[in-house]
């Protein structure tokens, strides 16, 4: 498998001499058609290399390619060959399904010809056929989900960033939108950068992962090699292991402290 | 070949904009233009025309260059913050995302977002401009000077839109990505009108417009006016109207000033384009958090006055989280400006009753800003009440307590400020109307507390707030004053301090207390 995501050192810093550390000398690669996990807490750098590979922001250091694309040189290029479903992304509530595609498409110069086609079959696949018409500020958060998820597919990119895809959705949208990633990836041949905190659906989708922490990756590799690297029983052991967790007598210690309860 | 990516945001911006009307979307833009022509050519006319003598008597006055320069300058800046209010108000930044992930250039965003507005705007500039043009067309304009008016407003206002949309966009970058950030953005859009307001109370006043005519002392203020774009367009409205029909009579100044306007049409249009790069991006800019110091003197004096106890931890926590939003310190700034402005410009020294009257319909609108936000920051923040024991009752006497200690000093030194004007006045006098005035103040924060829990306003956008603004600002005063003024005085033949003693005073405090007895029953049915 040839290498479709390459970064090198990749840094974002911010801040006066550079002292806030987003990402942090990323080296990172992911193959043509695997699902990539990037696992981290909050704040760890997850959405700031999304926003990165997807020349959203610009880096402060190294480098990086996607699908043979400079991030530097080819932002352009970059951008046609990336969909990207954001952490907390703006909807056009006030436009329809229909009509928040037909702009995503447009945006990323889809032809007409295939646009109308490609919106109608979309919407099918994502089950919102028949609610086409009505404004988006009326559909439920997974409905939304599923809309952002289509928008990102709507110039068929052969690589897909999904940022936190699942968090904000009841576990019945969740599974929807965790068979919907699966199929894309196994019929599709999509490439898939999830980035999460969620762990079980990263266990279930990602074929490698890699975990970051404040903005540094602190390991890479598939699962069952993470779990072994840590000699953790769970991905979730593996996981506090390395970005560090809160002992269980540390969390009742307030308890013991005079005068707390009443 | 793909459409341009400016027509492709434009059309977006163009359909959210026709939502709410999208059966009409289609015969949308031929409706306004249809009715736009029917104004232009038969309406604007036919109304102007009753104003035709007075105006051409007018035109030839001194007064005419300062007033059309300064009614220009109203709108001119009026077209400026009308975008930047409208967007920091409701700051979202989460669109960009998709725009910076799209091959698209920023200015390309910036250009659809602008002209998808447009014909909105548009609407706007035509009835304005077809306005002007009924008022000069009868003086004998050729064709010629009339196209060349038209042209003088579309560049004025759309020089001015632009000038908004593109900072509007920028602060949206800048503001929009934290909430200290969105915060600021509130703040700037309460008190970004007030220098507008202050143009307009003292032209209102006469101040303002008998300085610029007056030759010894208008020399800075006209120098300054001269200096914005819009009072070029006012030149040569004022140069075609005293000679109409001769364009090549009015000698170079007008065309000089047009190709001035002209000018700054493309250079604003140019820069805007060229700074669009600093208006789309989501680079972060801060990282400072914002981190609460140990109590100072103020707090602690709260403290004490709260009782010391819970429930003076409980009004110091409400004036913390009242304090801390620069929005609501904005609305304070405003009042306090706004008062500044009508003790400077409209009240008139000679005439106390009139001051008297004027902040009985004003002063309301401090308790709306202080105690109207009980409401606002969601059903969740009145739970937190309902579930503590005795919650609701200690809502209610904490946003009190809360309101009477912030808008009763403003209000006073509003009140003294406005009494010590007055050359003739008595003590008696004016001892009496201050605490016949703070009195009543007393009791409108009563009154708005209760308004705003009777009917909750969970947004300073919703119907319900603007309700119970129109209630306090006109339905109060009215009733508890206006009314009682007139009944006292021109029927019962009583003097202003009985009026003011025997019912304004009293029904204030009883009306006051039922609402908020209502207000607080409300509360806890709340669901």
């Amino acid at each position: 498998m040839k290498p479709i995501i390459r970064t090198a050192k990749l840094s974002k810093h911010y801040g006066k001499g550079g002292e806030i550390k987003a990402v942090d000398e990323l080296d990172l690669e992911v193959n043509e058609g695997e699902t990539f996990g990037l696992l981290g807490p909050n704040g760890a750098g997850k959405t700031t290399t999304v926003r990165l590979l997807n020349c959203i922001i610009k880096p402060t250091g190294g480098s990086a390619d996607v699908y043979g694309y400079d991030i530097f040189k080819n932002e352009t290029d970059v951008k046609r060959v990336t969909g990207l479903l954001a952490e907390s992304p703006g909807l056009y509530e006030k436009l329809s399904a229909y009509e928040f595609l037909e702009f995503m498409g447009a945006l990323y110069d889809v032809p007409k010809t295939i646009l109308t086609e490609r919106i109608e079959d979309l919407l099918k696949l994502f089950g919102l056929h028949q609610r086409r018409d009505h404004l988006l500020e009326g559909y439920s958060r997974g409905m939304k989900q599923r809309i952002l998820i289509a928008s990102a597919l709507i110039h068929d990119p052969p690589i897909l960033f999904l940022d936190e895809p699942t968090s904000m959705l009841d576990p019945r949208a969740a599974h929807m939108v965790k068979d919907l990633i699966k199929s894309l990836s196994d019929t599709a041949g999509k490439t898939i950068f999830i980035c999460s905190h969620i762990l079980p659906i990263v266990e279930e989708l990602c074929d490698r992962i890699g975990i970051i922490n404040q903005g540094r990756l602190i390991a890479l590799g598939t699962i069952d090699e993470i779990i072994a690297q840590t000699q953790s029983k769970t991905l979730e052991d593996a996981f506090i292991a390395l970005t560090g967790g809160v002992e269980e007598k540390e969390l009742l210690a307030w308890r013991e402290q005079r005068g707390a309860s009443t | 070949m793909p459409a341009p990516k400016w027509l492709i945001v434009a059309k977006n911006e163009y359909r959210i904009h026709t939502s709410s009307m999208r059966s009409l979307r289609r015969i949308f833009p031929y409706i306004a233009v249809g009715l736009l022509a029917v104004y232009v050519v038969f309406l604007a006319p036919a109304i102007f025309s009753y104003f035709f003598d007075d105006f051409t008597a007018f035109i030839i006055t001194q007064a005419a260059a300062p007033t059309v320069q300064l009614v220009l300058f109203m709108l001119f800046f009026y077209f400026i913050i009308f975008p930047i209010t409208n967007t920091l108000r409701e700051e979202q930044t989460d669109q960009l995302e998709i725009f910076l992930a799209a091959p698209v250039k920023p200015s390309d965003v910036l250009l659809g977002e602008f002209l998808g507005v447009m014909p909105f705007y548009g609407i706007v500039v035509v009835v304005l401009a077809g306005s002007f043009t009924a008022l000069l067309t009868p003086l004998g304009l050729d064709l010629a000077q009339i196209v060349i008016t038209i042209a003088v407003f579309c560049l004025t206002f759309f020089s001015a839109l632009w000038i908004g949309t593109v900072t509007a966009a920028i602060l949206r970058s800048k503001l929009g990505k934290s909430a200290r950030g969105k915060d600021i953005g509130k703040a700037l859009a309460m008190i970004i009108a007030l220098p507008l307001v202050a143009v307009m109370y003292a032209l209102l006043g006469g101040g303002l417009l008998s300085t610029l005519t007056n030759p010894n002392i208008s020399g800075i203020v006209r120098t300054v006016l001269n200096l914005i774009p819009s009072s070029w367009g006012a030149e040569v409205f004022v140069h075609f109207a005293s000679n109409p029909g001769n364009i090549l009579a009015v000698g170079w100044a007008p065309f000089l000033f047009f190709g001035g306007l002209s000018a700054f049409f493309l250079a604003v249009l140019f820069l805007g384009v060229k700074g669009a790069n600093r208006a789309y991006s989501l680079e972060t800019t801060s990282f400072t958090a914002s981190r609460a110091k140990p109590d100072g003197v103020f707090y602690q004096v709260v403290r004490i006055l709260g009782g010391s106890d819970s429930f003076g931890t409980l009004l110091v926590s409400l004036f913390k989280d009242y304090g801390r939003r620069l929005e609501n310190l904005s609305k304070i700034i405003y009042m306090v400006g706004l008062l500044i402005v009508l003790n400077l410009f409209l009240i008139d020294p000679t005439n106390p009753e009139g001051g008297l009257v004027m902040m009985q319909f004003i002063l309301p609108l401090l308790s709306v800003f202080i105690v109207g936000e009980v409401t606002l920051r969601g059903k969740g923040s009145l739970f937190i009440y309902k579930k503590a024991p005795s919650g609701v009752g200690r809502l209610v006497k904490a946003r009190l307590l809360k309101g009477w200690l912030i808008v009763m000093p403003i209000s006073l030194i509003a009140v003294v400020a406005t009494a010590v004007t007055n050359p003739a006045g008595v003590l008696s006098f004016m001892l009496f109307s201050i605490g016949m005035l703070m009195s009543t103040v007393a009791a409108s924060v009563a009154f708005v507390l209760g308004l705003f829990l009777l009917n909750p306003a969970f947004s300073d956008k919703s119907g319900n707030y603007m309700v119970n603004i129109m209630i306090t600002m006109q339905v109060l005063p009215i009733g508890t004053f206006l009314v009682p003024m007139i009944i006292f005085r021109t029927i019962l033949q009583l003097s202003l301090y009985d009026a003011l003693l025997y019912f304004t005073v009293p029904f204030s405090w009883i009306l006051g207390i039922l609402i908020l007895y209502l207000g607080k029953r409300r509360l806890s049915r709340i669901e």
